[in-house]
């Protein structure tokens, strides 16, 4: 029932159309948590309880409780139709199965302890159903589906494995301590025999458990509707599992004596774990899942219950708790309580996590973006573009795919290494320092993994870059490379500022560097960031000459090593004059993102640019290290250091200004420099096309390394065909450069137009200056 | 009509006259108000910056030198701000065909960018800090972090302010594409009314009915009055919500920095809690990260042409309603892209039919997107059978 229901709202949630404002569905929210805490309240208590009453003994009076207060409720016999001899089989069965399971739980409570039983045990079935779901079948709901699963195993591994809980420890050692009856004893050896301590074996038998529960509860929805309805089939099953647990309790309590002082006592707290656990839980839970969607009762219940029981676990065995529950405390319990251990709180958060994940309806045919609505009044979807691109994906496969993007392309290919490279330095740099205890390799560590910062920032900009252009980003993601750029070059001015700050305090007052050391990781440092340069810098030097040998970019040089032609960062230093723009015609193979590289060549690759000087920095400053460490030892010049910094700081902040400049100017939408003058002839050619009587505000700005917009006015004669104008236009604007043009064609009408409707001649001239929004007069206008 | 080349020696003085550049540039800085207020910002701060380094220089203490250092670099996201500020007023030319309007999203960007590095920063040192807690001294601390605290109280104060003159719309930003821009002006937020331009050129308008209410999407700054640009800049608009955005960021950054060495060295003074310091430093970083996302977001959005976020869902309904009017087959290749605070401008490709009115379709498109908010809108129209 529970299943059918939920996808029913939940494809009418998709539509947001039956989602009830969360408003009005406070009340139940609030009943919900405040069930939820009740119901940790109750299972700690209940771990305390059964650490005196045994087991057996322990269901029993709590079914038997629910029972007579369910009867109460319920009316089973009184109301509803008569249950037939073959129900009453069933119902024994799901009576006996609902035993074994309680049994199983408890015990499991018993072994672990209330927060871990909380943890495992109190997982809604929508949870593991989604979970089972994407364990065992093949379409378990999507990529966030599978990283939901994936968190909730990773938090049962965590329990499992990295929860030191000293009791446990405590209990492996004398399992046979306090086992209280046959089935504990039987249970004990079961796990012994599975070769792992006691305390994993309730983890294991937790799971288990919850597995069973599911099942069970999946099963029981068939007998629900032959008995007449959940509540009332609960109430028979509290009955009947009563009944069949009675003659075991019998037994027992001839065979054993009780370890209870006072039954007395105990009163109160097993009126307060049967109200909470069993019927509270039980009534909030049906009323909830009928208010809301189950998967939301779900997600809100499991974040209530595990955040209190984390809490409830911190503070039960304080002091100041131990004194409001006065009631009845066992004597052993301080040596025994289950510790809250780091393992346990990361196991939760990720079991939140999880929860929340798994219980979230799947987003299918949600993402779709509204495109308006049609003549019936229904919305329209679309579900194309970005939509799909921005759904959830598979995490390993999308880690795949980006590996294999970032393989394909010269200048990530060139990126990736050099970043594993310096990582695996770092990496080195780390292990060793810590094995050594060295402060000084830690930190430089460090240093080094803020570094690799800017090559991560690059890598991923080159990826990006690639990206297809979406409806919101409709001239694609290309300028991400000169925002990474201008962002790596940003990120260098304030590192040198902040290091030539440094050194000016330290010229003040040098300080005595201990410069043993500093050797031999400065030189490790030199050598990798001297093979970044050499790889940078390899292809630059190639793509300086493929582009020297031709200036400016419309003519198509084909050169057929379209490796080495990429970034050539350096250019930039040289002279940005030469617009590598013929070097894209050579690209065609590489798609989009080749022209990027290719540009490289004209300064345009400001990602490129920026990490090459974040490496050359880098590479300055050990060159810095070395040079004024064999100074200060050979020579004992403290100040050379200082000096060296400051020399470098200003050397870096020099580097970084044509960098910075030339982003700042394409983020600007200044029409490119390297274009300019192409421009100016082709505007020229514009004005000269027969019936083109002018032309004004051409504006040409370049989106990224490849794409450069444009759009221009046209007052042409009225009769001329305004097509060919376009086209004539298009095609010398497309020579000189620009690849997205549009050409507003305005006719002479539009003049005379506007000076029947105004007076003067001054507000005409005035009106042409404003020309974009006068919109009926405008004849065409052409994009390519 | 090779227009605007006449004016490039506007923004590019000659370069000997530095004094006459100067104060150009002071006038210019003084002229507007969220300038003016940037700049005497600045001036404060410098101030205090350079007592300070005096005065450790001085008394020879290096803390206060190196404080006075990060003065300095607070000092640089004001100058951003102010660079800005006085840049996007200048005049658009042949290279900045969209004028400079631009470079105030950029110092929003920068100025942002410049507080994630801080952040950073701050947050790395008290991780360190948390690990080895050092022995701050804490007897010269308070003085200083309580007047730079007053300092920057200042900066909120008078931004604040200056920020909420801006919402009244008294700047009503962008003027400086105005160049271009013709008709379709910034003042959606004038709500002064009075800015002494006179509309004698009403019948000029006529041409414009099809605009009326491009505020409408901006949240109802209804002024749907479009009136005519006089090449003058009027001195009094500026800058726009990024740049005092970004630079108000970075003030209240500075302040809580502030703050939280007061509360930590009074904490440590009174309880001598050495964790106090960088706990806070911690939380203030965090602070200043998450509040700075969004400046950064909306920044990045812009640089990179995004379809402005305000457009998102206006603008599906616009193509749809464009796709209905008859004849029009199919719509593509649209772009959207903002210029800078709320002037946005688009391109889009109508595919039409052969015998369809192409005029009233141009016409009824313009509607369309400029009640939708579009400034500027390049429509192509392209014949099925062509």
């Amino acid at each position: 029932m529970e299943e059918k229901y939920s996808s029913n709202v939940l494809s009418g949630g998709k539509l947001g159309m039956v989602e009830v404002p969360n408003s009005r569905l406070t009340r139940y929210i609030v009943l919900l948590i405040v069930t939820k805490v009740l119901k940790a309240l109750g299972i700690f208590e209940s771990y305390d309880i059964l650490k005196v009453v045994h087991i057996v003994q322990f269901i029993f009076i709590l079914k038997l409780g629910s029972a007579v207060i369910l009867l109460f409720f319920q009316k089973p016999f009184s109301s509803g139709k008569v249950i037939s001899k073959r129900q009453w089989i069933k119902l024994l069965k799901h009576a006996v199965f609902s035993c074994v399971i309680s049994l199983l739980g408890f015990f499991g409570l018993t072994l672990c302890g209330p927060l871990r039983t909380l943890l495992l045990f109190e997982h809604s079935d929508v949870v593991v159903l989604a979970l089972l779901g994407v364990l065992f079948t093949s379409s378990g709901g999507g990529p966030s589906k599978t990283r939901g699963a994936a968190l909730f195993i990773i938090a049962v591994i965590c329990i499992l494995l990295f929860d030191n809980d000293d009791l446990m420890a405590k209990m492996a050692e004398h399992p046979e301590g306090h086992h209280d009856s046959a089935l504990t004893h039987f249970l004990y050896t079961a796990i012994a025999f599975l070769g792992v301590a006691d305390h994993k074996g309730g983890v294991v038998l937790l799971v288990a458990s919850l597995c069973l529960k599911v099942g069970f509860h999946t099963v029981s929805r068939k007998l629900s509707v032959e008995i007449g309805g959940a509540k009332r089939l609960y109430a028979l099953d509290n009955l009947v599992s009563a009944i069949v647990l009675l003659p075991w309790v019998i037994v027992l309590s001839l065979t054993t004596e009780s370890k209870v002082e006072s039954w007395s006592a105990l009163i109160l707290p097993f009126g307060m774990i049967i109200l909470s656990v069993m019927i509270l839980e039980f009534y909030v839970e049906a009323i909830c899942n009928t208010k809301m969607e189950a998967p939301r009762c779900a997600r809100y219940g499991a974040i209530a219950l595990f955040l209190s029981a984390l809490l409830l676990a911190n503070f039960w065995t304080h002091p100041l708790t131990d004194q409001l529950r006065s009631m009845s405390k066992p004597p052993q319990q301080v040596s025994t309580e289950h510790v809250l251990s780091g393992g346990v709180i990361v196991s939760a958060i990720f079991f939140i996590m999880s929860s929340s994940i798994l219980s979230s309806p799947s987003k299918k045919g949600h993402k779709g973006t509204l495109v308006g609505y049609s003549p019936e009044g229904t919305p329209l979807y679309n579900f194309m573009g970005d939509a799909l691109q921005h759904t959830s994906q598979s995490l390993p496969r999308f880690i795949k795919e980006s590996l294999k993007q970032i393989l394909e392309e010269y200048d990530s290919r060139q990126i990736f290494y050099f970043l594993c490279l310096n990582l695996a330095f770092t990496f080195v740099e780390l292990f060793y320092g810590a094995w050594t205890n060295s402060l000084g390799l830690i930190s430089d560590g460090f240093h080094m993994l803020f570094d690799c910062s800017a090559l991560v920032l690059g890598l991923f900009a080159a990826l990006m870059t690639r990206w297809k252009a979406t409806r919101i980003f409709s001239y694609g993601y290309g300028r991400v490379e000169i925002l990474s750029g201008f962002i790596n070059g940003l990120f260098l001015m304030v590192i040198a500022f902040f290091v030539f700050v440094e050194s000016v305090t330290r010229v003040l007052d040098p300080p005595n560097i201990n410069t043993d050391m500093l050797t031999p990781v400065s030189v490790g440092g030199l050598l990798v960031n001297l093979v970044g340069i050499c790889a940078f810098s390899h292809a630059h030097s190639h793509g300086g000459k493929s582009c020297s040998s031709n200036d400016h970019g419309n003519s198509h040089h084909g050169h057929s090593h379209s490796e080495h032609s990429h970034g050539g960062h350096g250019h930039s230093h040289g002279g940005h004059g030469h617009g590598g723009h013929g070097g894209h015609g050579g690209h065609s193979g590489h798609g989009s993102h080749g022209h990027s590289h290719g540009s490289g060549g004209g300064g345009m690759n400001a990602n490129m640019r920026g990490v090459y000087l974040h490496v050359l920095a880098d590479t300055l400053g050990s060159v810095g290290v070395i040079i004024s460490t064999i100074l200060i030892r050979q020579f004992g010049w403290l100040i050379a250091d200082p000096i060296c910094s400051l020399f470098i700081a200003t050397l870096i902040f020099l580097s970084v200004i044509p960098l910075l400049k030339d982003a700042c100017e394409v983020l600007l939408l200044r029409s490119p420099p390297e274009n300019e003058k192409e421009l100016n002839i082709a505007l020229e050619k514009i004005e000269k096309i027969e019936g083109v009587l002018s032309f004004r505000d051409p504006h040409f700005w370049r989106h990224s390394a490849n794409v450069i917009a444009g759009t221009i006015h046209l007052q042409i004669m009225a009769d001329v065909v305004e097509q060919r104008i376009i086209q004539q236009v298009t095609a010398i604007l497309k020579d000189a450069g620009v690849n997205n043009l549009s050409v507003q064609v305005e006719k002479e009408a539009y003049f005379q137009h506007m000076s029947g409707l105004s007076t003067g001649f001054q507000e005409v001239l005035a009106m042409t200056q404003q020309m974009e929004s006068i919109k009926y007069l405008k004849d065409g206008t052409c994009i390519m | 009509m090779l227009p605007l080349s006449v004016k490039d020696d506007e923004y590019k003085p000659a370069k000997f006259n530095l004094l006459l550049k100067l104060s150009g540039w002071f006038r210019s800085i003084l002229a507007d108000k969220t300038s003016r207020n940037l700049f005497f910002f600045l001036c404060l701060n410098l101030s205090f910056a350079f007592v300070e380094l005096s005065y450790g220089i001085w008394s020879n203490s290096l803390g206060l030198i190196s404080d006075s250092f990060h003065m300095f670099f607070d000092c640089t996201a004001l100058l951003a701000g102010l660079a800005a500020s006085v840049i996007s007023r200048w005049r658009s030319n042949d290279s900045f065909s969209y004028g400079y309007v631009r470079a105030e999203v950029l110092a929003g960007f920068v100025n942002g960018l410049f507080l994630i590095f801080t952040a950073f920063f701050i947050f790395s040192e008290g991780v360190e800090r948390a690990l080895e807690p050092p022995d701050v001294h804490h007897d010269r601390l308070l003085p200083v972090s309580v007047a730079g605290l007053l300092v920057n109280l200042v900066g909120i104060f008078v931004f604040h302010h200056g920020g909420h003159g801006h919402s009244h719309g008294e700047e009503g930003h962008g003027h400086s594409h105005s160049l271009f821009n013709g008709s379709v002006n910034h003042d959606h937020q004038n709500k002064h009314g009075g800015h002494g331009h006179s509309h004698d050129e009403h019948g000029g308008h006529g041409g414009h009915e099809g605009h009326g209410g491009h505020g409408h999407s901006h949240g109802g700054h209804g002024h749907d009055e479009p009136h005519r640009h006089d090449e003058l800049h009027t001195p009094g608009k500026g800058s726009s919500k990024q740049i005092l955005q970004g630079v108000l960021l970075h003030i209240i950054a500075d302040t809580l920095g502030s703050v939280g060495v007061i509360i930590s060295a009074l904490l440590m003074q009174k309880y001598d809690l050495m964790i106090a310091d960088p706990i806070c430093s911690m939380l203030i970083a965090l602070l200043i990260g998450v509040s700075v996302v969004p400046l950064l977001r909306e920044s990045i959005g812009i640089l990179m042409q995004r379809t402005p976020p305000s457009l998102d869902h206006v603008l599906p309904e616009c193509y749809q309603r464009v796709q209905q009017l008859q004849g029009v087959y199919n719509l593509q290749d649209p772009h959207f892209w903002t210029l800078c605070t709320d002037v946005y401008i688009g391109t889009l490709k109508l595919l039409v039919a052969p015998d369809a009115d192409r005029r009233w379709i141009l016409s009824q498109t313009h509607h369309v997107f400029t009640q939708a908010g579009v400034r500027q809108l390049y429509v192509q129209i392209d014949t099925a059978d062509m």
